[in-house]
């Protein structure tokens, strides 16, 4: 006896493919997630302990508070005549409770274990030192607060670079070894210098010699108190900060993208396309840019999840009340929860990022479908 | 369809063009500092209030910028001491930016005093007092203060710092021990020579070898500040000595874990350059034996180890209980401690430093000598443009809002404290430049103090009288009793009378309870019984206020407390009575007179922290899981707002029966409703009587705004007469040359010398000046005589040498030190003349 299928005289069921496609999919889906979580789970705990150098941070936060103790009794009226065993007893009793406060009678192994719990659920919890600038000791606050400021001139800076370098990349790809190309390609490794670089000079020339724009700050100080002009004081104090980005990296984007450009442009297909004569703009669009878009939107997500981290020496120089500083702080402070807060949400955001694009590229990409079904 | 996308770019750029150069609403001035006009100080006389019309505080951390954006008009004074040698050159080199120099951070050696022989059975040198004490002789303290430091410095030998009061009170002393100790390597040489042959080491080849090991000194060397070079000078000559020296660079952080919080007998490190900060003038530095030389300092292993001869150990334990009967006691005391601490040395003092705080040349104000601007308590009494009344100052501070604001247990930072201050109104306030409390809303005090108490008064604001026994009134407040809440008078705690070391009767200003808090409802009596209260409260397990961080302090304040009454309230007259002396009758006054606050912010923060939603204090914030409270931003804000309107409804507040006697009628509506409105004006609870009210809170973007307050009436040039160090400037001429006599000879060979005492080129008042003292040394370094200068009028004085002290003195180079210490700052200024003596029978050169 045959099989019954093997007799359909429709041949194999459409639904049949279609269901393997979809069992594969979950299964990489799930796959992809548990490697991502474990991933993450890592990378959390490595913080974790690197933050506090393996628990050696204890130790520096004993002497630590022990002398901001002396130092503050010393320097108090209220102790002056206090004979010094009292003082010294009174100084114990107060690195006591600071000790308590932070836990740090308990082993070091039984908080990162407790941080890594909190931190994996997403309970941030609050900080041991340090505040938001509101006052708020909630590390959720903490954050959240910042968060603005860096998305504003990250993101603008960013998606300028970005869509410019794009752009630009594509126009010089289709003039290939013109005077333009040849110009980027030449100040391409002017992006070897950092943003902050470029930023200690256009301040030095648009704020002190030339005072046009403001050295730094976010806005006026105080405030202007209409949207209007508080958007205009905004945006003034953007420009320096956001050139300064700009001409950082904008060189070696256009000649990346271009270089990128190029070699799409010179596969087969697009030498075929030429070959029927489409116009320059359609092989554009349909032979390069469509095979490209998936590097492109892989690309500018990751971007996207680096707004998070912000840029420490840039928003120092600039005055900018963003995330990176904060992480300076809380890094200079060794405020655990806060520098987890920053890492845990950063690495569940480009956990997500990846796992989003996995799934984009198994549903585009025939071939990760294929090769995912076959694990 | 490329020109559309080329239109929208160019519209989009025209747009960001717009919008960055369109005209901000109160953009700040950005004029740089005008020097061509002067505005005439008499002409304030007339005004009363603050200087300024307001006050802008900006974060700005780079110290690099500081003279451009002074330069720019965009910033007029920095708050930050500024030590880097290249940042205050480009201040001196700028003709718009100025600055003011404040003392407070001490540079030293710390030394490892263990062993001699260590646990890793190596030696360590510096277990012998003979070798600490030479490194004296080998520093070159003058080339450490102007080398290393850029200038920023000033050589210091003693543990005490040459910008506080005991220094210029031991003056003398000081002198003739920075004499003994000068640089002298040839000494420190055959010290240390001497020294390593009495621990069994051995010199061969130029290298010093125990135990056939070459001798190994573990310098840490701190790498944030100039004590780099230090560290890398002193290395250099350890190792020109014969020592192998390992020279170990670590941050504060790592060489914390070494020279604190390791057993110094591990031998981890031998020489730590160690650094001490004091951001207030201390007036009383007894203490500094027992703290920086004895196992009484602190707990740690270091200090452990250190052996201080008995003679020392008892003298400095003394001095740090204050035990003396007499000023002139505590005087011989304090001068035989620092030559035993000299010869111990277990620290050797390098230099203390010195930090700029910037400001724009037409800008004036009083900076503390050892606080500097952010230290000082005069500043927004004395912050003013020198070419204009009022206007707009914009500020720069390294950080603001670094911790939640409340008047009980808020922000201790430095800078939150410099804005805090513009808002507050204290009852006295030390003088910047001798640490000396002046009157601020005290009409007069009286203390008593027990008979042989050394208490000193210098300022003619207060009396002091002496009784054989003080006995605390029955009334007296000794404490609270927080479960019925009611005071507990002296006879209640004590039936059995109770006696107290001082008595501090303090005669507010009449008309105190005119002025008025910055919400417009005036002061009353209630604001200094609420806080008093409060107190009580947060250290009373019993009750919702309890606070385990504030036990330690309220329990020193238990161990001297010995009561309080209010015997007026029109005017105001309080007495205080406690155990506690300080060496100043100012001090005391200043640490016993009760300051208000205002009772109906307080309350707010009672009703809060009692209902579990906020804290006062960071530590119990955090215990609880709640809000730190905060009166001028963050989650607080709604919590205490709705708190308010909750008060304003409430039949009944905590303490009401305790405070009724002290409110007003109508009071506790006009509070609530006034701080209402001041909350719906300003967007915050913090209200104060200051000179400056809060304005506006920024704190994301970093500023806070203080504007003029309308109400604060004193008069404008109250204390502009402070706004200057009055530092005595000294010219010291005379022969270079003296023929010095037989003892027995005329006094024509007696010689004399001119000295010139001015500030800013005028003669320095007789009437300020303590003392204009010389001291004399022969060519050997010896003291061959001392004694005070003559005064002749104008600035000038004169040191008369006798034959019989010239003819003591021998042929050979001398030198004559004149030390001035001045009643209104208590940096001392020194000169010296150098100047050779010959036999009478030569001729003197002209």
């Amino acid at each position: 006896m045959k099989p019954e299928a093997s007799t359909d005289p429709r041949g194999p069921s459409p639904r049949r493919p279609r269901l393997r496609d979809l069992r594969h999919l979950l299964l990489f889906a799930i796959q992809r997630l548990v490697a991502l979580l474990a991933t993450v789970l890592v990378g959390v705990y490595l913080t974790i302990v690197v933050a506090n150098m393996g628990g050696q941070v204890d130790e520096l936060r004993l002497v630590q508070i022990r002398s901001e103790v002396v130092e503050t009794v010393r320097a108090d009226p209220a102790f002056f005549d206090m004979p010094g065993e009292e003082r010294n007893a009174l100084v114990e009793r107060q690195v006591g409770l600071e000790v308590e406060r932070l836990r740090l009678d308990q082993p070091f192994a039984v908080r990162s274990l407790d941080y890594l719990q909190r931190a994996m659920s997403l309970d941030l919890g609050r900080a041991e030192q340090m505040h938001s600038d509101r006052g708020s000791r909630e590390v959720r606050d903490i954050i959240t607060e910042r968060l603005p400021a860096t998305l504003l001139l990250f993101g603008s800076a960013n998606l300028l670079v970005f869509f410019t370098a794009v752009f630009a990349a594509l126009r010089l790809s289709r003039h290939y070894g013109s005077a333009l190309d040849r110009t980027v390609i030449a100040l391409a490794p002017s992006s070897a210098a950092p943003g902050w670089f470029y930023g200690i000079f256009l301040i030095l020339l648009l704020a002190f010699l030339f005072p046009l724009l403001p050295a730094g700050g976010m806005v006026t100080a105080p405030p202007p108190e209409g949207r209007l002009a508080y958007a205009a004081s905004l945006v003034r104090h953007m420009l320096l900060p956001v050139a300064a980005m700009f001409f950082s990296s904008i060189f070696v984007s256009i000649y990346a993208w271009r270089t990128f450009f190029l070699i799409h442009s010179s596969e087969d297909y697009v030498e075929m396309a030429r070959a029927k004569g489409l116009s320059a703009r359609r092989i554009e669009r349909r032979y390069i840019l469509r095979p490209a878009l998936a590097p492109i939107i892989t690309s500018f997500l990751l971007m996207l999840i680096g707004l998070w981290s912000g840029a420490i020496i840039l928003e120092q120089v600039f005055n900018w009340p963003g995330l990176g500083s904060l992480l300076f702080q809380a890094i200079g402070h060794r405020d655990t929860p806060v520098i987890i807060g920053g890492v845990v949400i950063f690495a569940y955001l480009l956990a997500a990022t990846v796992f989003a694009l996995d799934i984009l590229y198994a549903l585009l990409d025939p071939r990760v479908r294929i090769k995912g079904g076959r694990r | 369809m490329r020109g559309m996308g080329l239109g929208i770019s160019a519209l989009l750029l025209a747009a960001v063009v717009a919008v960055a150069l369109w005209p901000a609403g109160e953009e700040p001035a950005r004029e740089p500092p005008r020097l061509d006009v002067e505005f005439d100080v008499p002409a304030l006389a007339p005004q009363s209030g603050a200087l300024l019309d307001e006050i802008v505080f900006l974060r700005e951390t780079d110290l690099g910028r500081v003279t451009g954006l002074i330069e720019a008009g965009s910033h007029q004074l920095f708050s930050q001491g500024i030590s880097s040698p290249t940042v205050v050159n480009r201040l001196r080199d700028s003709v718009q930016a100025d600055m003011d120099l404040a003392f407070g951070t001490a540079s030293e050696l710390t030394l490892n005093p263990a062993g001699p022989i260590l646990a890793d059975g190596s030696l360590n040198p510096f277990a012998l007092p003979a070798i600490r004490e030479a490194l004296n002789w080998l520093i070159d303290r003058r080339h450490v203060a102007e080398e290393l430091y850029g200038g920023l410095a000033v050589p210091r030998t003693l543990p005490l710092s040459t910008a506080f009061p005991d220094y210029a009170r031991l003056a003398e002393v000081a002198r003739a021990l920075e004499l003994r100790y000068a640089h002298d390597p040839e000494r420190a040489r055959t010290a240390i020579d001497a020294g390593m042959g009495e621990l069994g080491a051995e010199r061969r080849e130029g290298h010093w070898f125990f135990e056939g090991k070459p001798v190994r000194l573990r310098l840490l060397i701190r790498t944030e500040d100039e004590r780099r070079r230090v560290g890398d000078y002193l290395a250099n000559l350890l190792q020109d000595l014969g020592f192998a020296v390992e020279r170990r660079y670590r941050t504060a952080e790592e060489a914390s874990r070494l020279w604190i919080a390791t057993d110094p007998a591990a031998g981890q490190w031998h020489l730590y350059t160690g650094a001490w900060i004091s951001i207030v003038i201390q007036r009383d530095q007894a203490d500094n034996f027992s703290f920086y030389y004895t196992p009484r300092g602190r707990a740690e292993p270091l200090w452990q180890a250190y052996r201080p001869t008995p003679e020392f150990d008892a003298l400095a334990e003394r001095l740090s209980r204050r035990d003396y009967r007499s000023w002139e006691e505590r005087q011989a005391m304090m001068a035989e401690a620092l030559a035993l601490a000299m010869e111990d040395s277990s620290r050797v003092w390098l230099v203390d430093q010195l930090n700029a705080s910037a400001r724009a040349a037409n800008v004036e104000v009083a900076a503390d000598l050892a606080g500097g601007v952010s230290g000082s308590a005069l500043w927004p009494y004395t912050l003013r443009y020198t070419d204009r009344l009022g206007g707009r100052m914009v500020v720069g501070l390294p950080g603001l809002l670094g911790e939640p604001w409340n008047p009980v247990a808020g922000s201790n930072w430095a800078f939150d404290r410099m804005i805090t201050r513009a808002t507050q109104d204290p009852m006295v306030l030390p003088d910047p430049y001798t640490g000396l409390y002046h009157p601020q809303r005290i009409a007069r005090a009286e203390v008593t103090v027990e008979q042989g108490v050394p208490v000193e008064q210098t300022l003619d604001w207060l009396t002091v009288t002496r009784e054989e026994s003080i006995a605390v009134p029955a009334d007296a407040w000794i404490d609270w009793d927080a479960l019925h809440g009611r005071f507990i008078t002296a006879d209640q705690a004590h039936p059995e009378g109770l006696t107290a070391r001082t008595r501090v009767r303090v005669h507010y200003d009449a008309d105190l309870f005119e002025r008025r808090w910055h919400d417009g409802s005036p002061l009353s009596p209630a604001d200094f019984v609420l806080p008093w209260i409060l107190d009580f409260e947060r250290a009373n397990e019993s009750s919702p206020l309890f606070d385990p961080a504030h036990l330690a302090t309220f329990e020193a304040f238990r161990r001297h407390f010995r009561g309080w009454r209010i015997l007026s309230t029109e005017p105001l007259v309080i007495e205080i009575y406690s155990d506690q002396i300080f060496p100043d009758a100012e001090s005391i006054v200043a640490a016993r007179a009760p300051s208000p606050l205002p009772w109906h912010t307080l309350m707010l923060g009672i009703l809060g922290e009692r209902r579990g939603e906020l804290a006062f204090s960071s530590n119990k914030a955090d215990r609880h899981g709640v809000d730190w409270l905060s009166l001028v931003a963050g989650p607080s804000l709604p919590a205490l707002a709705r708190l308010l309107e909750q008060a304003g409804e409430a039949d009944a507040l905590p303490y009401d029966q305790a405070l009724a006697e002290w409110l007003t009628p109508g009071e506790r509506e006009v509070r609530f409703a006034a701080l209402g409105a001041w909350h719906e004006a300003f967007g915050h609870f913090w209200v104060g009587s200051g000179p400056y009210r809060l304005h506006a809170v920024h704190p994301v973007a970093g500023s806070v705004v203080l504007r003029r307050f309308e109400g604060f009436r004193d008069p404008a040039d109250r204390w502009l007469g402070l706004s200057t160090a009055p530092i005595p400037e000294l010219v010291l001429d005379g022969p270079l040359v003296v023929a010095a006599g037989e003892a027995a000879a005329p006094t024509a060979l007696a010689a004399e010398f001119r000295l010139a005492v001015t500030m800013e080129g005028a003669p320095y008042p007789e009437e300020d000046l303590r003392e204009v003292s010389y001291l004399l040394f022969d060519g050997d370094g010896a003291l061959a005589g001392r004694g005070e200068a003559e005064p002749l009028g104008e600035g000038e004085w004169r040191v008369h040498l006798d034959a019989e002290t010239l003819a003591g003195l021998g042929s050979g180079a001398n030198s004559l030190e004149l030390a001035v210490t001045s009643r209104r700052v208590a940096l001392p200024a020194f000169a010296s003349l150098v100047f050779a003596t010959v036999p009478s029978n030569e001729e003197v050169p002209r």
